[in-house]
């Protein structure tokens, strides 16, 4: 996959301009830069006609310049993932990368993520949160749904903390790909990375646990279908928010029948669980 | 001890939708910065104004941590939005394609007081003006001065 890139020379009072009238055809971020700006797109998601029309209106103007390229796509966070620290949850999980040596006898569990452009390497507080909440939570045989599982930390704890089975799936392309090299990395056999949301993938009913560490819209929008799914006494683990953000997500979550049981904070990112009562 | 910064980076992103993807990925990446944090970070800070064009200044420290302040979106952007467009004038001295009010210039003068070089409402809202009259849009009636 490329994405088309344009780096455009303006006028400096045009920029901002340039950018509305983009952002207008489907372009979603910039680059400001000292010239003008850099801007990508995928090539599907380009219309030609529009993207010349808009030139041709402030190329005089605007003294527009454009040079076209093409980027293709690659792990840019590579710089990063070469050199994460591991990390520890509550002194029972280890979290590292292939390249960090094992710690595997000084704690009960250790997990190992690649994470290539995926989300979940338990630095950011809102996977620490779920973490610790997973590990207060009884997994043993039961059904477990990982909502949104960029690299598949979650879903790779809840199978080491004696689920079932998991069902786990993200929509980039980069996490399904990079979910199931983790899960295959750590021994997860017979669990798959589906792309799609829930209401897309393939999935089972009653639920005994579901994790979704996505963001606050996305979780207003899903809840009515984890409420859905959930078994009668099914637990729900929510994250991605902040801790301001509760009083939203407990009222929607209460009108789905679900009862707020408990909150975990850290750094102002929140992760709520709740239960089904019948 | 203040960290030491290392350089800047300006960029415009829609809110709730940052993602990895050029020039996102690309430009934090670079520089050695955990682009999934700052989209998580970014995304959760901005769930309030889903799709609108967000001005975003990243400032990157030696230790390649990184701290990032939300603007508020581009009067380009807004005016566009106030009367109704999709886009400005290929002509804008001569074919006008739209018209605000004063009131609306007001309004949107007044979002964008914190991020302009403006101590006065007045002194913002003729910047507005100026971008509209950039764009074909007229500004209709007396501006509030003339009054």
């Amino acid at each position: 996959m490329e994405y088309l890139e344009f780096k455009i020379t303006c006028s400096p009072s045009y920029r901002e301009i340039l950018i509305a009238e983009m952002a207008g055809i489907g372009f979603d971020s910039f680059l400001e830069t000292e010239a003008g700006i850099d801007a990508y797109i995928l090539p599907e998601e380009l219309d030609r006609k529009d993207w010349e029309a808009l030139i041709a209106r402030y190329k005089e103007a605007a003294a527009v310049q454009v040079s076209e390229g093409v980027l293709p796509k690659v792990n840019w966070n590579e710089a990063w993932e070469k050199h994460y620290d591991p990390i520890a949850v509550a002194d029972q999980v280890y979290v590292r990368a292939t390249f960090h040596p094992s710690k595997a006898a000084s704690f009960v569990h250790e997990i190992i993520i690649n994470p290539k452009m995926s989300f979940g390497t338990g630095h950011h507080a809102t996977t620490f949160l779920m973490l610790s909440w997973q590990l207060s939570l009884d997994h043993r045989h039961k059904k477990v749904m990982d909502a949104g599982s960029g690299t598949g930390i979650l879903a790779i704890m809840a199978k080491k903390l004696g689920a079932k089975f998991v069902t786990a799936f993200d929509i980039d392309d980069w996490s399904v790909e990079n979910g199931n090299e983790n899960f295959e990395i750590n021994g997860l056999v017979g669990t798959i990375m589906q792309k799609g949301t829930v209401r897309s993938v393939s999935k089972e009913k009653n639920y005994d646990l579901i994790l979704a560490n996505i963001n606050k819209n996305v979780l207003l929008d899903e809840l009515p279908t984890y409420a859905g799914d959930l078994s009668a006494g099914g637990l729900l683990v929510l994250s991605g928010f902040y801790e301001k953000d509760i009083p939203e997500i407990r009222k929607a979550a209460e009108e789905q029948g679900l009862e707020y049981r408990d909150k975990k904070c850290s750094k102002q990112w929140a992760a709520v669980l709740f239960s089904r009562t019948h | 001890m203040a960290k030491e910064i290392s350089g800047y980076l300006k960029l415009q992103v829609k809110g709730g939708q940052a993602n990895p993807s050029p020039p996102v990925g690309p430009a934090l990446g670079s520089k050695g910065l955990n682009i999934m944090e700052f989209c998580k970070q970014f995304n959760a800070r901005t769930q309030d104004k889903m799709g609108q064009v967000l001005p975003v200044l990243v400032t990157i420290y030696s230790d390649k941590s990184f701290d990032f302040v939300v603007k508020t979106p581009p009067a380009a952007v807004m005016l566009l939005e106030a009367a109704k467009l999709k886009s400005g004038s290929a002509e804008p001295n001569r074919k006008k394609v739209g018209a605000v009010s004063w009131d609306q210039v007001k309004e949107i003068a007044e979002v964008k007081m914190p991020d302009l070089n403006a101590f006065e409402v007045a002194s913002a809202m003729r910047m507005v003006a100026g971008t509209a009259r950039s764009m074909g849009i007229t500004v209709s009636g007396k501006a509030p001065w003339e009054e």
